[in-house]
């Protein structure tokens, strides 16, 4: 058996798992150390159960989004951009919220290396700038340091070395290369890199009390955690990595809705007290998004699901005669301030038991929200959420929509857009049970020039890099597959040229393979 | 009517954003991410304290002008960082290779990043920059220009790359002139900086559309200030273009993205958009799009074509979107908007109209074609 924990906003929801088969489910609340909340949800979920029959537990966890966005639990990062003579005068940070690079800021470097589109050396390195920068970095003892190079992501070498050579030299300094933090595009790859590093340590002591929580509940199983592309990573990973959890949450709802469905391509919608998030299963994983991803106030690169958020919630709150409602919403408080409660504020839940969709048991009938009302705002709800799904399904194909979370009762009929409604049992902690999933991944990119290597032959290549990963990261390599092939022309060059990205999954060797 | 502008006019780092947003609603859908260009430009504007824009007309007949901005691969340029001084260092080897001093820098391209690199070069030199450019929008080849048009020899030209190697460039004609400098930048690690189509007082005050760059700053302060559905935007962006360079402003459709097709050919973005009627899902839109938005059709019927100025925005909010971030299912609005006169002579229309895209397709005026349609 293993168990799923899903560490949300408002909900710490954790799911005990045997293969595909729910065995219980639990909802506990978030609290505000987190570690006691899990502890809740696990100490009822692990009532009548046997915590060695237990051998996986994966958690699928906010803190480290939420302590980029609060800037707390923040170190200070040194960053060492490797580009010169381009870029001269950009510095690291130039655009970040005063706030982010004050939490964050353990100087800024500027120096001479890199490569071009073409692998040709940008410049050669020089030892002068090199030990001055060791001595400056000695110096100020930042808690980590982020070395990016230019191009990088296809040239890796060059940082590898640089990296090796400051960790030698900066005895207790964590160092990082930045291609192992994301794709090309320099500064939103270092931004990605220095928000990682900033949170190296208190990445730490998460990883440590996660091990504590599992051991003082008798588990004796690894503990994995899930990352933005739907796969798991262990607390080794989570340690180096910490900012790969960015998008669990929604990556988690998406992965539950293929886990509960077995439909590998469909639009999933999570439909929760405020806000109804919108993504889409793409061969089993969620669709990622190609455009910057803002974190905190800086421009990155993360790969994260596309996800689109409408104000639709439980708690939503509804406008004169049912002509509007969101995004205001009681949110966590509709247990005091909804009709059906006692309260005041009507709220699409109101609708929903009026309209008899929804039954809470310990909620009241004696306020029913006029039919009118309620027929005003469920074709409203169909409107908006029709929109939505027609943004988000590629190509206007006609794909299944699966409703999932605590709200999805909250959504009238049976289909959206032209597409049919699929209703899934255990909607509610689909999050929990997506982050239950056990598979890793892997993942290479790397530029074609047409005319040198043919596009087999670059796909093969990185294949293999993101098949290397991918076991590194704890796949059994007899289950790896190709999930994902990516490829982008490069406009206004000469030479035909154009961005490969490979991504590859696999099923966790050391797992039951309960993966579908 | 021309708004009467107040020269010299100073233009700081706080007014790049709303240059930029301008910038990418002429730029017509080509034009590329202007993030870095708005970082470097607000950088250099904030340690130079800003840069002073003046009048075409107010330069004597021999002052000497000579036009900046990159050429290359936009993408490489994630990897291959501008650099703050790379424009203004274009213009010291011009000075040198010329033997003459600038009185002033100007722009070839108000659509997209290219509108920032001139005011940077001049902010690091403190020479003032001419409001206007060399085409009112966007055009992907330097004979679309309105310098080339107006006879201006492209050369002597010189190309500077990120590490300052030079090349100088002494072409017959301006197509030679293209082929050879994009061949340089593809040598030169994929983005380069050049100074092109020299001109005297006399030529440009002839050659250049005025008034571009301060009008590309209103128009951005609009779209963030009035930021709304597009319907009640249309007013105040038409009473802004009335007071401007170009012709008539027009909502021509509203929809869906309903499909798009994009391929790289030669170095270009070529694709097909299909965008259905919010009503009618039978009425569709198609527009051609070669880097830029070229011809805008409704069931077969022309709207609008280029030279004149095809522009898409997001229903909601008006802003405007560039050919790469459209995608299926996006609610837009089609505007489209008269090229200011210059591109409205037979001889600018010979170098810009459909068939220079490879479009069958003779120029009709905007207005000849509304004619008749609210």
């Amino acid at each position: 058996m293993r168990i799923g924990l899903d560490v949300g906003g408002t909900h710490t929801d954790a799911v005990l798992m045997d293969g595909s088969q729910v065995i219980a489910g639990v909802k506990a609340t978030t609290t505000e150390d987190v570690t006691s909340g899990i502890e809740a949800a696990l100490s009822s979920l692990l009532q009548g159960y046997s915590p060695s029959k237990v051998d996986l537990l994966t958690i699928g966890t906010t803190q480290f989004t939420n302590a980029v966005v609060e800037r707390k639990q923040l170190s200070k990062v040194a960053a060492v951009r490797v580009c010169l003579p381009a870029g001269r005068g950009l510095m690291p940070r130039a655009d970040w919220p005063q706030d982010l690079t004050e939490a964050t800021d353990g100087g800024s470097y500027l120096i001479h290396g890199g490569h071009l589109y073409n692998g040709r050396p940008l410049s050669e390195l020089r030892e002068r700038e090199l030990s001055e920068l060791t001595q400056a970095l000695s110096d100020t003892q930042p808690a980590a340091v982020v070395i990016s190079c230019a191009f990088s992501p296809t040239q890796p070498e060059q940082e590898d070395q640089l990296t090796a050579r400051l960790a030698e030299s900066l005895p207790g300094v964590r160092v990082c290369a930045s291609h192992d933090m994301g794709g090309l595009g320099l500064i939103e790859r270092e931004n990605a890199s220095i928000l990682n590093a900033s949170l190296l340590d208190f990445a730490d002591r998460v990883a440590n009390a996660l091990v504590e929580s599992s051991k003082a509940f008798g588990l004796q199983c690894p503990v994995y955690v899930s990352q933005n592309d739907g796969t798991l990573i262990d607390l080794e990973r989570v340690r180096q990595f910490p900012a790969l959890t960015f998008a669990s949450g929604p990556t988690n709802s998406i992965r539950g809705a293929w886990a509960l469905t077995g439909l590998a391509d469909a639009i999933v919608i999570d439909v929760g007290g405020t806000t109804s998030d919108i993504g889409v299963l793409k061969n089993g994983f969620p669709r990622q998004s190609n455009l910057v991803i803002d974190v905190g106030g800086a421009r990155t690169n993360f790969r994260m699901p596309d996800v689109i958020a409408i104000g639709l919630g439980g708690g939503s709150l509804i406008g004169p005669d049912g002509r509007s409602f969101g995004p205001q919403s009681v949110a966590r408080n509709l247990r005091q301030k909804a009709l059906c409660f006692g309260g005041s504020e009507m709220t699409l839940t109101d609708v929903a038991i009026s309209q008899g969709r929804l039954a809470i048991h310990d909620a009241s009938q004696s306020k029913p929200v006029e039919a009118e009302v309620c027929h005003a705002v469920d074709s409203l709800i169909v409107k908006k959420l029709a929109a939505a799904v027609d943004l988000m399904k590629p190509g206007g194909a006609l794909l299944p929509v699966i409703l999932v979370g605590g709200g999805a009762l909250l959504i009238p009929g049976d289909t959206l857009a032209g597409c049919p409604i699929v209703r899934p049992d255990n909607a509610d902690v689909a999050n929990a049970i997506g982050a239950s999933i056990a598979q890793v991944s892997g993942e290479a990119e790397g530029l074609r020039v047409a005319g040198a290597d043919s596009r087999e032959i670059v796909i093969k290549k990185l294949t293999g890099i993101a098949s290397e990963r991918a076991v590194t990261a704890g796949a059994s390599s007899a289950t790896i597959k190709i999930v994902n092939v990516e490829e982008v022309d490069i406009p206004y060059m000469a030479t035909e040229t154009s961005l490969i990205r490979v991504s590859v999954v696999g099923d966790l060797a050391r797992s039951e393979g309960a993966s579908s | 009517m021309l708004l009467h502008e107040i020269y010299p006019m100073k233009i700081t780092a706080s007014d790049i954003d709303d240059l930029s947003l301008g910038a990418v609603f002429l730029a017509t859908g080509g034009g590329g991410d202007p993030y870095l260009p708005t970082l470097i430009a607000k950088e250099t504007l904030a340690q130079t304290g800003g840069v002073t824009l003046i009048e075409a007309q107010s330069l004597n007949d021999d002052a000497f002008v000579v036009p900046v901005g990159c050429v290359g691969a936009p993408t490489v340029s994630l990897e291959l960082l501008p650099s703050v001084d790379e424009t203004s260092k274009v213009l010291d080897r011009y000075e040198e290779l010329v033997g003459r001093r600038l009185t002033a820098v100007a722009s070839f391209e108000i659509g997209g990043g290219n509108s920032l690199m001139p005011l940077m070069a001049a902010a690091a030199r403190g020479l003032p920059v001419v409001d206007g450019d060399g085409m009112g929008r966007a055009f992907p080849e330097a004979q679309m220009m309105s310098y080339a048009i107006a006879g201006v020899k492209p050369t002597p030209a010189m190309a500077i790359d990120y590490a300052g190697n030079t090349a100088v460039f002494e072409t017959s004609d301006t197509t030679t002139y293209e082929y050879h400098i994009r061949a340089f930048a593809a040598a030169a690690g994929g983005m380069i900086t050049v100074a092109e189509h020299p001109m005297f007082g006399a030529q440009i005050k002839a050659s250049v559309i005025p008034s571009t760059v301060s009008f590309s700053i209103k128009l951005g302060r609009l779209l963030r200030e009035q930021r709304g559905p597009i319907d009640d935007v249309l007013p105040a962006l038409r009473s802004l273009f009335a007071k401007s360079v170009y012709g008539s402003v027009h909502k021509i459709f509203a929809g869906k993205v309903s499909s798009k097709t994009t391929r790289t050919v030669g170095g270009y973005d070529m694709g097909d958009l299909s965008i259905e009627d919010f009503d009618d899902p039978q009425r569709v839109c198609s527009i051609t799009i070669k880097n830029e938005y070229l011809v805008a059709t409704v069931n077969e019927q022309p709207l609008a074509m280029v030279p004149d100025l095809i522009i898409i925005v997001d229903a909601e909010t008006s802003t405007p979107i560039n050919a790469e971030r459209l995608h299926y299912g996006q609610r837009v609005a089609v505007i489209a908007v008269g090229a200011p006169s210059f591109y409205q002579t037979a001889e600018a229309l010979a170098a810009t109209e459909p068939r220079c895209f490879g479009i069958d397709m003779a120029y009709e005026a905007l207005d000849t074609l509304l004619s008749g349609k609210p």
